[in-house]
């Protein structure tokens, strides 16, 4: 039995997404006293200095050089299969775990697959529905999923599942016109992919659980203007006891920070003395 | 174990606390029955006036100029400036001589027995977080200090025990208050005026190590106001009438009325006036 977290990480032109998934092994070194093997997933180079962060490199399975999107949501249903663990936590590059999260292996660990279907914004409040995002799960009556936060097992149960994920994906325009024709969201996008998946295989209860994050989606953040950065509304810092404040708010567990300037040379530099314990 | 409560006084030269706190007393002693002392820096002018004043005790401090002023609304197109002398409540912990302590604003006038059961348990500290503003067509305006920080609390009405961990919090209250200039900087207070709320809901926050916890336990029931832009018309036994502000419509009222309520009426020209002998409009 092995347990660990797996990145997605493919760089775009304007995104250095093996940048990110280095920052987030980094806090998941420091934050997690037992699990902390983190590999990743790309096709990207990965800089000799970030190497020795990760327990495995994994190239993108049947990668198709046709596939153009920018969140390469096409390729993401393949994290099943490529995930070296017997037991996996998937979580998006663009995060930072805060918090020792053992407890999630060991509720998770009871089940077959679970996604994470509930969100906080920075000062801890729940949003219970996302009405400015998520129109088209609101009103096609879907569950509420979110793929950066998400575990499997190596089980006949999730690999099912992924099968029927990758169907959704690969035949995107037919599952939404299909499962959800009503505000309709034409861009492929893996939480939606998540919740069509589930509603055609029948398991929409089975997938949800306890699951949380902080989401830094400035329009959920309850402010009365929406930025295109939370960073210019609220400041925050990285102190040396790796407790995370924004906006005075100290930040627990996981924080899913969305914006692509966020991680700079000092947060790195930070980081990997928290890593190293340095 | 003693239990009291305890009201700060200090005159300006327009309002009378120090009436409004024999008021605000007699209505504790008719439905909390518990001992009221009062904090006063003109102890003199209360016993001359007020010799029936009905105190267990008169608890003097220095009398100190006052430091900041404040625009003071008597309903929604008349206001003063008048001085604001708030700094002497981060002292209640060593002015109290309770071993648990219901703080109370004057203007917070009991109309029912809903704070006995927060004098009845043992918690460190309870204090008002949920609020209910009598006008329901304004906006909510303190669910938090500000938009982008921290959950606001209300230092209206508090209920403490002495103990080494409220002492800790004073004293956490008291070096906020004193360095208050850094502090509203760093959770964006716009405002410069020093207010007790603000420098609660920081120390509370900085007690629940900055996220959410359980150093503060919710009092009972709701903390329910009418602000200084809105008029008390009068009070009946436990039933009180109001006029509260009309959104959009600057100088007309709603009428409204509560049966058996604590009302936190922030505007205490027009409580005054009804505790002079008259009506509050």
């Amino acid at each position: 039995m092995s347990k660990g977290f797996l990145v997605f990480a493919q760089n775009t032109d304007t995104v250095d997404y093996v940048r990110q998934a280095y920052a987030l092994a980094l806090s998941i070194k420091f934050s997690q006293p037992e699990i902390n093997s983190v590999s990743i997933v790309t096709n990207s180079p990965v800089p000799d200095e970030y190497q020795t962060v990760f327990d495995q490199i994994i190239p993108i399975p049947w990668f198709d050089e046709t596939v153009d999107s920018a969140l390469k949501a096409e390729h993401r249903w393949k994290l099943y299969h490529a995930s070296p663990y017997t037991e996996t936590i998937v979580l998006d590059a663009d995060m930072l775990m805060l918090a020792d999260i053992s407890l999630w292996w060991e509720y998770c660990g009871n089940y077959d697959i679970k996604f994470c279907n509930r969100i906080r914004n920075y000062k801890k409040d729940v949003i219970v529905q996302d009405t400015y995002h998520r129109k088209t799960f609101i009103s096609n009556n879907l569950n509420n999923p979110y793929y950066a936060l998400h575990y499997f097992k190596q089980s006949d149960y999730a690999h099912d599942f992924y099968k029927v994920l990758e169907f959704v994906i690969n035949n995107w325009e037919y599952c939404r016109g299909t499962f959800a024709p009503l505000d309709p969201q034409e861009w492929v996008s893996m939480d939606l992919a998540v919740a069509l998946a589930s509603k055609i295989y029948g398991i929409e209860d089975d997938v949800l659980s306890p699951l949380e994050f902080i989401h830094m989606k400035p329009a959920i953040q309850g402010w009365a203007t929406t930025p295109i950065s939370w960073r210019n509304f609220v400041n925050y810092v990285l102190n040396k006891k790796g407790e995370f404040v924004v906006g005075n708010i100290k930040q627990e567990k996981l924080f899913h920070y969305i914006d692509k300037n966020f991680v700079d040379d000092n947060l790195i530099n930070r980081l990997e003395e928290l890593a190293n314990g340095t | 174990m003693t239990t009291g409560a305890v009201i700060f006084a200090q005159n300006n030269s327009t309002i009378d606390y120090i009436k409004l706190a024999i008021f605000a007393a007699s209505r504790i002693k008719k439905y909390l029955d518990i001992p009221v002392s009062i904090v006063t820096d003109t102890k003199d002018y209360l016993l001359k006036s007020f010799p029936d004043h009905g105190f267990d005790q008169i608890i003097e401090i220095d009398f100190v100029a006052p430091v900041q002023n404040k625009k003071f609304f008597d309903g929604s197109v008349t206001s003063k400036v008048l001085p604001w002398k708030n700094h002497a409540r981060t002292n209640v912990y060593d002015l109290t001589p309770y071993d648990r302590t219901l703080v109370i604003d004057s203007d917070y006038i009991i109309s029912s027995t809903v704070l006995k059961s927060a004098l009845d348990n043992d918690y460190d500290f309870q204090i008002y977080k949920n609020s209910f503003d009598l006008a329901i067509d304004r906006e909510r305006d303190f669910e938090r200090i500000n938009q982008y920080s921290i959950p606001f609390y209300w230092a209206t009405v508090f209920v403490f025990q002495k103990n080494t961990i409220m002492e800790a919090f004073f004293n956490l209250v008291s070096y906020i208050k004193t360095n208050w200039s850094y502090f509203r900087l760093l959770y964006n207070i716009d405002s410069s005026t020093y207010r007790n709320d603000f420098a609660f809901s920081i120390a509370i926050h900085i007690m629940d190590g900055k996220t959410q916890g359980d150093f503060a336990i919710e009092l009972p029931g709701t903390m329910t106001y009418i602000t200084d832009a809105d008029v008390l018309i009068d009070i009946d036994e436990n039933k009180m009438k109001f006029l509260t502000q009309r959104k959009n419509f600057l100088g007309e009222y709603t009428a409204s009325k509560t049966t058996g309520l604590d009302v936190h009426v922030i505007n205490k020209m027009s409580l005054l006036r009804y505790v002079n002998g008259g009506s509050g409009v």
